[in-house]
């Protein structure tokens, strides 16, 4: 019963993705009732194949929780922002993963790690919101980079007609951003609970990413907050922090490979 | 009965000669007047910078010749303004006027701004109009927002003024509450400005090479005026910045603007050059989050859009043909009536005139046969007429019925009863 809705939710995010991508194919926009019907569709699938994958163990689980908050903070970006380009780096993301979930096995493999409560299941879920939170800022800020290149380049394409104004990209990344350093914080603090508590055990690779996580996304938002960078300065930003947490995690993964635990 | 349109647009006459044809709102109740005393039933008026078109209802023969009489007057020169006119009568002046409505016979092709000039030629001539012309410019009205809504014909902007607020919405998430400076007194720059005004832009300076023009033009747009040198310093605060200088060279250069900008701690800033030759230095495009576009970008942003409303105009041309023949089913059946009414009262009087004679010749007849006979007169008349109302009743709401009818009225001779 996990892999139905699964496997529907993975049907709809690609279709999501296919609308997102239509106009760039020459296609006719679709309306913005179906732009948003699909994916939040999609989500509601997903939320149901989510919620049934007890115990939450192993990189699937996490790449699927990943999705779903992605496609989420797509819909969230959509109905507050009018940001519908978000879709078109959001939609494969998403779609990705969630095929790449399916590819390694939503299953658990072998036992269940210990201790795996409430708690941690908290844990996991405010840090893979972070991480999403941080991947719409990255989204963002390279929607705004390209309009911004489309703008100076007086290209007057796909890309001017479609993507949102340059300052409204500005503001999803601040918010982005702002939101999302308090929640990865708050996963950081939740696991170090945790573990202090002995509910799990946590790897020392666990430790170095969350916290290099913390400290780039922290760096971040103090320059956009305390220093004011703001457009292409603090796009960049954004940028290298989330490819700088993206290479540490595949460069620690490579070093213990394995589909068992998410690090 | 009839509908018919007579006028001239940029299709058929040049600026000069049309704008000798546009009217005043106050001037159309006595051209219309006019036309109706030569035997039109209703009329509507519609007078804009690219058209000036009389749309008439139940006109008589004599009615052209008073509407090209009228507007060769104007035209004066003793010249015949029906060598820049047109004229389409029924279906086609229905046709043409739902295509006016939806932007497809318009200049710049989708523009809206004549679906509110369809509007308000309505409301100016209401008290003229008749109920056939009434309910015909409701339609079209009606025509225009659906086509507005169901195709992309538009979308975009597909002039320059319209192509510079499409820039200036790219960079800004609202363009409400910004605040231009305007350089220069150009042409181009004050229908700019005011499409960014209509967008809410607020415009807060006016610079000029002479400080009195820039007062004029800053008192019309509760703006401050400032010389050409005192402008360059609100570089700093402006959000955008609109040229149209007549300066033989570039009047914003780097040197001038590059502190100011500077000061802008990463705010975008949108120049549009509207001047010509240019008024701005390509190398302040160079600035950080500085946008610069001249009159030449701002004409391939409208030329896109144009390139891209064209493909919609077959679904609008399909639209305004549904919509044609609705109106015309409406038309039809409206004119239906009476004419039925007057087709059966002229045969009841044939039947009346005969069933007399008849009972003249019959004298010794008893009364009872009497009225055998005529209620035979009257069964034989309903039977022949039968058929042919249902014919008609029928075409007319297939929005055939006019053609039948105009067939009925000659064969009968209610169009000469008409005439008398």
């Amino acid at each position: 019963m996990v892999l139905v809705p699964h496997l529907i939710a993975l049907g709809l995010y690609a279709l999501a993705t296919a609308l997102a991508l239509a106009p760039f194919a020459g296609l006719r926009p679709a309306s913005r009732a179906l732009g948003l019907g699909v994916p939040l569709l999609g989500l509601a699938a997903h939320v149901i194949g989510v919620a049934q994958l007890t115990p939450f163990v192993g990189v699937a689980p996490t790449l699927s929780m990943l999705a779903l908050f992605l496609v989420a903070l797509q819909a969230a970006s959509e109905g507050l922002f009018r940001a519908s380009a978000v879709g078109v780096f959001t939609g494969p993301l998403a779609t990705g993963l969630l095929g790449l979930a399916l590819l390694i096995g939503l299953a658990p493999e072998g036992a269940p790690a210990s201790g795996r409560g409430a708690w941690s299941i908290l844990h996991i879920t405010v840090s893979v919101f972070g991480l999403a939170m941080l991947a719409l800022a990255f989204i963002a800020a390279a929607l705004y980079l390209l309009q911004f290149h489309e703008l100076k380049a007086k290209r007057f394409g796909p890309v001017f007609r479609l993507f949102p104004p340059l300052e409204r990209l500005d503001q999803l990344n601040h918010l982005s951003l702002v939101l999302g350093f308090p929640t990865v914080t708050l996963g950081v603090l939740l696991g170090f609970g945790v573990q202090y508590a002995g509910g799990a055990s946590v790897d020392a690779a666990q430790v170095v990413w969350g916290m290099l996580t913390w400290v780039v996304l922290g760096w971040a938002v103090g320059v956009r907050v305390v220093r004011h960078w703001a457009g292409r300065r603090a796009a960049f930003a954004s940028i290298a922090s989330f490819t700088a947490v993206l290479l540490v995690y595949v460069a620690l993964k490579l070093a213990a490979p394995g589909t068992q635990r998410f690090l | 009965m009839s509908i018919t349109v007579l006028g001239v647009s940029h299709r058929t006459a040049p600026l000069e000669v049309r704008e000798r044809f546009a009217h005043e709102p106050r001037e159309v109740p006595a051209s219309l007047a006019r036309v109706l005393a030569a035997g039109a039933g209703g009329g509507v008026l519609l007078s804009t910078c690219n058209r000036t078109e009389f749309y008439l209802a139940e006109g008589d023969d004599a009615v052209p010749e008073v509407v090209w009489a009228l507007l060769s007057e104007r035209l004066g020169g003793g010249r015949n303004a029906s060598t820049y006119g047109y004229t389409q009568r029924d279906r086609d002046a229905v046709r043409h006027l739902y295509r006016v409505s939806a932007g497809l016979d318009a200049m710049i092709l989708g523009e809206s701004q004549i679906q509110g000039q369809v509007r308000d030629a309505w409301e100016t001539s209401k008290a003229q109009a008749g109920p056939v012309l009434h309910r015909l410019f409701q339609s079209a009205l009606l025509v225009g927002s659906r086509v507005r809504s169901e195709t992309g014909l538009a979308t975009g902007a597909a002039s320059a003024p319209s192509a510079a607020v499409a820039v200036a919405a790219r960079i800004f998430t609202r363009l409400a509450g910004r605040s231009a400076l305007i350089l220069g007194a150009g042409d181009m720059a004050e229908l700019a400005a005011t499409c960014l005004v209509s967008e809410g832009v607020r415009v807060t300076l006016v610079a000029n090479r002479t400080y009195e023009r820039a007062r004029a033009i800053a008192e019309q747009l509760g703006a401050r005026a400032l010389t050409l040198d005192e402008a360059w310093e609100h570089f700093a605060d402006a959000d955008i910045v609109l040229s149209s200088t007549a300066a033989p060279h570039a009047v914003v250069t780097w040197d001038r603007v590059a502190p100011a900008v500077a000061r802008r701690r990463g705010r975008p800033l949108c120049i549009l050059d509207l001047g010509m030759p240019r008024d701005v230095e390509p190398s302040v495009a160079q600035l950080e989050n500085v946008f610069l576009y001249d009159i030449d970008d701002l004409q391939a942003v409208a030329a896109q859009a144009a390139a891209e409303r064209r493909g919609d105009i077959p679904a609008a041309e399909r639209i305004v043909s549904e919509e044609v023949e609705r109106f015309w089913a409406w038309y039809g059946g409206l004119v239906v009536v009476p004419v039925l009414k007057e087709f059966r009262e002229r045969l009841d009087q044939v039947r009346a005139a005969e069933l007399e004679r008849t009972l003249r010749r019959l004298a010794h007849l008893s009364p009872d046969d009497r009225g055998e006979i005529e209620h035979f007169s009257h069964a034989l008349l309903n039977k022949f007429l039968h058929q042919p109302t249902i014919a008609l009743k029928e075409a007319a709401q297939a929005g055939r019925g006019y053609g039948l009818l105009e067939a009925l009225k000659r064969l009968f001779g209610l169009e000469r009863r008409d005439e008398g």
